[in-house]
């Protein structure tokens, strides 16, 4: 298999030159988990004023944000460089991707690691593995899988979103404002049960940005709350298939897009 | 064997109308309105396999995008490209396997890690056996003298290692094709004369076909045999460098160090200096034999000497004459 091999080769320079600067390792790291930390820490205040938020406890709330944290961070680690996507086209590094033969997006994704975004994936997996022992789920083999499904649905349906907003930098040259945008609804809505934001946002935030299949609609039917959702059961349970076409059509979008790509000077 | 063929070749580059007034920015992104600026217009050639091509022009004549039409890198608008019997953007990642590129302005190394490390990379992602890349890698360390520098991080070389670094990696899997884009631009004597050394080198042995742009007119006289110039997108000349040089420049002068020297037959007197006289002569009319034993016959002379034109003055003059 060539192109695995290929992008562990690529990842694998990455890493050595981000070792280059050894200091920066651990101070990244520890900068993800206490940004994330923070963002806990205010939910954790919500809840012990109001007790519940939407019907949803401690328990509940912090399930539902480790399977959000470890799918958004499961999808920075290796999409992270997507962040630059507007200097490496307006400056024309990209002109280098396209005379060697690799994929340029394995390139662009691999020109350097944030490892910061380890911070983010280890946070999110120790969030996610002391919640779900106390989340109210019938931890059957069967769950245990879906739950795994679901975090790399969701990392997908994140970076579905991150991609097809890249893709249109080919075209429109500056889209980092866009990509932060998304950032932020993730982040900002992501982490607690949407039914809370009401029936219309609800329904945006399912159909438009497809954000509830990242962690809401998996965590209530895990947590088998599924009476409680304004769509049917079933399409709850197929939120990491939803990641697949989403990815699917996104990787699609950008090949299409690259097409436009005007290199820098004429 | 036509190893490259260009065939009608057009690129426009289109731009929503920038609008004026209230609102200006809102309404630019939503203007239907395009302003078009045709790069290359129309462009036609064939590359033989081995040859040595110096692609010249003027900046924004259009030259950088035909190369990088070329080298797969634009998508033309109309006409058509091929390469080795690819379409380079369309079959990028074959076209990518049979060229070599080297952007003087940019580096294709990784930046922060090791020469040797980018090296290894390259040889890797292009499946060059290692056997064949330890031969090649103790060859180039050879020619091009990477012995020094190949422990140090990318960023750390000089502009003159660096350039020698790119050169390595851009022939280390043996490509028929090598796209030079202003490989000596910035690099003291020295180094221009070993980069040239080295693709004349690469060319003669090898048969490597090579595709120069420059703005360094002695980059192209030493290497290139054939030059194509391109001015406001379409080709103004391809053909020889001799030819060139005969057909926009027929003068050769004659540099005499003499006294008194008013004027001889076949030749005009352009200039003088000190005891110095140049004389302009056509070379078919007046033969140089004719014209040299004509001024000693009549003149002491302590010095003498032919000058041919340069390359640089002949291009100026074409542009200057088209306008």
């Amino acid at each position: 298999m060539r192109g695995p091999r290929v992008y562990l080769l690529l990842a694998g320079a990455a890493f050595r030159a981000e070792f280059q600067y050894r200091g920066n390792l651990f101070i990244n790291i520890i900068g993800g988990l206490f940004y994330q930390g923070v963002g806990l820490a205010f939910i954790w205040a919500v809840l012990d004023r109001f007790g519940q938020v939407g019907g949803w406890g401690l328990g509940e709330i912090a399930f539902l944000y480790g399977m959000r944290l470890t799918a958004h961070g499961l999808w920075v680690l290796p999409g992270h460089q997507l962040i630059h996507v507007d200097e490496v086209v307006i400056e024309g590094e990209y002109d280098r991707y396209l005379v060697r033969p690799v994929s340029p997006l394995v390139q662009l994704l691999t020109r350097r690691v944030r490892l910061s975004s380890l911070g983010d994936l280890a946070g999110g997996s120790a969030l996610l593995v002391i919640a779900s022992a106390s989340a109210p789920v019938d931890w059957s083999p069967g769950a245990v899988c879906f739950l795994l499904l679901a975090v790399v649905g969701g990392a997908l349906v994140e970076g579905s979103l991150q991609l097809a907003a890249s893709a249109l930098v080919f075209r429109m040259k500056r889209v980092s404002p866009i990509k932060f945008a998304i950032d932020m609804i993730f982040s900002d809505f992501g982490n607690y049960p949407l039914k809370i934001f009401g029936p219309v946002a609800g329904f945006a935030l399912t159909f438009v940005f497809p954000l509830a299949f990242v962690a809401y609609l998996p965590a209530t039917v895990l947590m088998d709350r599924g009476e409680e959702l304004a769509v049917p059961e079933w399409l709850a349970w197929g939120a990491p298939g939803i990641g697949v076409v989403l990815m699917y059509a996104a990787y699609r979008f950008w090949e299409r897009q690259s097409r436009y790509y005007e290199s820098s000077g004429h | 064997m036509p190893v490259i063929e260009v065939a009608d070749l057009v690129k426009e580059f289109s731009r929503p109308k920038q609008q004026e007034g209230a609102f200006a920015g809102i309404r630019t992104l939503l203007t239907r309105e395009q302003t078009v600026k045709r790069a290359v217009d129309g462009v036609n050639f064939t590359v033989q396999r081995g040859e040595m091509v110096g692609y010249l022009g003027p900046n924004g004549a259009g030259k950088s995008t035909t190369i990088k039409m070329l080298t797969g890198i634009l998508v033309p608008t109309s006409g058509t490209v091929t390469v080795a019997g690819t379409t380079p953007w369309r079959d990028r990642s074959r076209n990518a396997r049979r060229i070599g590129v080297v952007f003087g302005q940019r580096s294709q190394l990784w930046w922060d890690l090791p020469l040797r490390d980018s090296l290894w990379l390259i040889s890797r992602l292009y499946d060059v056996p290692q056997a064949r890349f330890r031969e090649k890698q103790r060859q180039f360390s050879e020619v091009l003298d990477l012995g020094p520098f190949l422990d140090t991080p990318v960023r750390q070389l000089s502009l003159g290692q660096r350039m020698r670094g790119d050169l390595a990696a851009a022939m280390l899997y043996d490509p028929d094709i090598l796209y030079l884009d202003e490989p000596t631009v910035g690099l003291d004597v020295i180094a221009k004369e070993r980069i040239r050394t080295f693709v004349g080198e690469l060319n003669r042995t090898s048969g490597t076909t090579v595709i120069l742009t420059t703005h360094d007119l002695d980059d192209v006289e030493e290497l290139c045999d054939r030059i194509i110039l391109i001015d406001h997108g379409k080709v103004a000349y391809d053909g020889a460098v001799d030819e060139l040089k005969t057909r926009y420049a027929p003068h050769r002068e004659l540099v005499v160090q003499t006294d008194g020297l008013e004027s001889v037959e076949g030749a005009e007197v352009v200039r003088r200096e000190g005891g110095k006289v140049w004389l302009r002569f056509d070379p078919v009319r007046t033969p140089p034999a004719d014209l040299v034993a004509a001024v000693l016959a009549q003149h002491r002379v302590t010095d003498l000497s032919i000058v041919e034109p340069e390359l640089e003055s002949v291009i100026h003059r074409i542009y200057a004459d088209r306008g």
